[in-house]
């Protein structure tokens, strides 16, 4: 067959492909954006068991997403097919991953620390956790965590690592990521504008929720520098405490 | 530190927390900012890192202006070496914070986000999926909580990527052109220098050179009349002046001759209020608006409307430098002011007049070392030893003053048997010293009783002193023998050194009325029983002096 004829179940199936590594992407950012509110949660007074439990879930999650996309972005990319719309966006996607995948070993890397930092299994832990002001946990957001689907069939589920081997596997898939395709970071265009964002729907309980989040960082005017008038202070307003 | 932070949180010994209210939701575990200051004092934290504590872990909610409560800082937001802070989680925070405020981002996170496009443009497109999902994700928790988070986050980004005005400001010293900081220099040299004991000698003499502490003694903080040094000294500025107790003194005298007593009054209350205790800041400061501040104060300063205005405002929550401002002022307008009239006051140049103007002391030998002294005194002891026996029915006509004063002179053959008890230093008392041996007691001297007839020395000691009271010539060996001896010894007692040194310029003497006691001087001379030399023996040693 002519190399540049493809049959339309080809193609078709190559789209179906890569819109199921879109919703994946998405399906990741939710989870990790999810996995990283809660993160925020350990060590503090909301943290307990629970926290934890759902933690390793939701990374449980990640990582089926991790490995399916891995495995799916390679597919597309190995095939020597130069479909040039295609291309563009296949290779948009494998950045992206590249970007959420260390984002996320990042946030795993953190939690691994803090969780040994505090450790929950002796009653005398609980009292080494900060008090820190939040009083609800991160079961809501484990909820939303949890309704996420992977677009693919489930039954590739291999054996979730352990959180310390999970960082080093993201590691090596990092690594033969950048080793074995060719795709140059900076080549790719973003699809959003600058500022694009901030253009979205307006929330309307958002503005309450402005008021009461009014803090000031910059000083005064009426101040030189600094929050009091005592020469060495030079911290703004936020962290000043000389006495 | 972090151990510090978890042990505030200890709900029996850390800092008490309350529930802050905040709008139409409250906040639990919030501390206030005095709280954490005291409770820090009470564990004496070294307050270096107390700053740290400030930036990184804490963080506070303001609620309409008014700087009150703390909290703590959730651990994953604590500073950490482990994890270095990355641009991509600052970007997705920004855009995060774009999409809350829909564009009404500050001026440095505009700048910084711009850059951020720039620099991550190939990312762009997940940094804002991640802050969409990740702002969803935090609108899933409670309202508290949220505001919670928001601040959490702020303060974190607040201390890792300050706003540039910070850096700015550090960066926009005020420079100064070398020539003009350089002839600073000069200016300052050429004022001080006369009064640098490095470039030039100290007046009467250096007491570290000489042993000679005239110095220390002329210039103590309160004495009656200055030296004509440091009266100059006050008038090469106004903080000289301030700064040295005489001249502070000085200048309140004036004050009060001019009826303005109450400016240096204040600026002292401000002073100790600076540097005083804390727990007593608050009724200092207290004292001090009602002394000098309030209406119809009985010291009332006069100080403009607008730091009147700013002080009495910040006297509400008084702090060590709330008065700041108004020190400043009264300090410049005592400078400006009296300062000039006082330099050409009466009281200033009587106290000029007054002055003391101590001449050089003659070039004093300094001290030899104390190897060269205790060779010149076994040479001595040698020349001693060669001369006749002891004898021993002169010596019970005395009390036993006698053998120590024998021993003081430092010309007892029996040194060895001279327990090193015996030695005490040097006594900085005047004299006579009130360093006490009895001699019944101590072991050394009964043993030099019992070595006695050995002992050499005797003779000279004795028959001079049997000389003084029998009036006996002396042979004038033995008289300038004594008279060396004897006024070694009250060299050695007293604390009036310069008289008789003066007076025996032949002799090895250590200087400075041997202050310095070399180790193992087998001289037991500290223990000199002055106090058993009554008034007949003082009164003989002068004798013998004038006539020697």
């Amino acid at each position: 067959m002519n190399r540049w004829r493809r049959s339309v179940g080809e193609i078709q199936a190559r789209r179906r492909q890569v819109s199921e590594c879109e919703q994946a992407q998405s399906a990741l950012s939710k989870v990790t954006a999810c996995y990283q509110q809660m993160a925020t949660c350990l060590g503090s007074n909301t943290d307990g068991s629970s926290l934890r439990e759902e933690l390793e879930e939701t990374r449980a999650l990640a990582h089926r997403i991790c490995t399916g996309m891995h495995r799916r972005l390679l597919a597309l990319l190995a095939e020597t097919e130069q479909v040039q719309e295609d291309r563009e966006q296949v290779e948009r996607m494998w950045v992206l991953f590249l970007c959420a995948l260390e984002n996320f070993q990042q946030d795993l890397r953190k939690v691994s620390i803090l969780q040994e930092t505090f450790p929950l299994g002796q009653r005398k832990d609980r009292r080494a956790l900060v008090n820190t002001g939040a009083t609800g946990g991160g079961s809501e957001v484990a909820g939303r965590a949890a309704t996420v689907q992977t677009p693919w069939v489930t039954t590739e589920g291999e054996k979730k690592p352990d959180l310390k081997s999970h960082v080093l596997e993201i590691d090596g898939l990092l690594q033969e990521m950048l080793q074995r395709v060719n795709v140059p970071l900076w080549s790719v265009e973003p699809t959003q504008n600058a500022w694009g964002e901030g253009c979205g729907d307006a929330q309307d309980e958002d503005d309450t929720l402005e008021e009461i989040m009014e803090v000031e960082v910059v000083s005064q005017d009426n101040r030189a520098s600094g929050c009091c008038n005592h020469s060495n202070c030079k911290l703004g307003c936020i962290f000043c405490l000389l006495n | 530190m972090e151990a510090v932070v978890l042990e505030m949180q200890d709900p029996k010994t850390g800092v008490k927390s309350q529930t802050q209210r905040l709008v139409i939701t409250t906040i639990p575990h919030a501390i206030t900012g005095e709280d954490i200051v005291e409770w820090i004092a009470n564990r004496h934290v070294n307050l270096q890192n107390m700053g740290l504590i400030y930036y990184d872990y804490f963080f506070f909610i303001m609620l309409r202006k008014s700087l009150s409560t703390f909290l703590s800082q959730t651990p994953y937001f604590w500073p950490a070496q482990q994890w270095p802070v990355e641009d991509t989680d600052y970007a997705i925070y920004l855009a995060k914070r774009n999409i809350r405020k829909k564009g009404l981002l500050e001026l440095h996170e505009q700048e910084q986000y711009n850059n951020l496009h720039k620099w991550m443009n190939h990312k762009w497109d997940f940094i804002v999926m991640q802050a969409k999902e990740q702002y969803r994700a935090g609108k899933e928790r409670k309202k508290p909580d949220r505001v919670v988070f928001d601040c959490q986050e702020r303060a974190y980004w607040v201390v890792h990527r300050p706003p540039i005005i910070f850096t700015q400001q550090c960066i926009m010293r005020p420079r100064v052109k070398s020539s003009v900081s350089i002839g600073a220099l000069v200016k300052y040299t050429t004022t001080y220098k006369q009064h640098d004991p490095f470039l030039y000698p100290c007046l009467p003499s250096n007491p570290w050179l000489t042993d000679d502490v005239t110095y220390w003694h002329l210039n103590m903080p309160n004495v009656e009349n200055p030296t004509k040094m440091r009266v100059e000294r006050w008038t090469f500025s106004f903080g000289e002046l301030l700064s040295d107790p005489r001249g502070r003194a000085d200048f309140r005298l004036f004050l009060k001759k001019e009826f303005s007593g109450e400016n240096l009054a204040f600026w002292e209350a401000c002073e100790d209020l600076k540097w005083g205790a804390a727990a007593t800041m608050q009724e200092k400061a207290q004292q001090i608006y009602k002394t000098f501040l309030a209406r119809g104060a009985p010291r009332w300063i006069n100080i403009d409307g607008k730091t009147m205005e700013i002080t009495v405002k910040g006297l509400s929550h008084p702090h060590r430098y709330v008065l700041d401002a108004a020190q400043t002022h009264i300090y410049m307008l005592m400078k400006k002011d009296s300062y000039g009239r006082y330099l050409k006051s009466p009281v200033f140049k009587e106290t000029q007049k007054k002055a003391v103007a101590p001449e050089n002391a003659k070039k004093r030998r300094p001290s030899l070392s104390p190897i060269i002294l205790r060779q010149q005194e076994e040479e001595q002891k040698a020349k001693l030893a060669a001369s006749g026996p002891v004898d021993i029915t002169q010596l019970c006509r005395y009390t036993a003053p006698v053998p120590h004063l024998a021993v003081y002179t430092g010309i007892c053959e029996n040194q060895t048997t001279a327990s090193p008890g015996l030695m005490t230093l040097p006594n900085s008392a005047a004299c006579p010293s009130p360093i006490s041996v009895a001699i019944d007691s101590t072991p050394a001297s009964e043993r030099r009783f019992d070595s006695g007839p050995t002992s050499s020395h005797f003779p000279s000691i004795a028959e001079s002193t049997e000389a003084s009271v029998s009036e006996e010539s002396q042979p004038p060996a033995a008289k300038s023998r004594v008279a060396l001896s004897l006024s070694r010894l009250l060299r050695r007692g007293c604390n009036a050194p310069s008289v008789f040194a003066s007076l025996s310029p032949k002799c090895a003497v250590t200087a400075g009325g041997g202050k310095v006691q070399p180790l193992g001087e087998p001289l037991a001379q500290p223990q000199l029983p002055l106090r058993r030399l009554n008034v007949m023996h003082k009164k003989t040693l002068v004798w013998f002096l004038r006539v020697s």
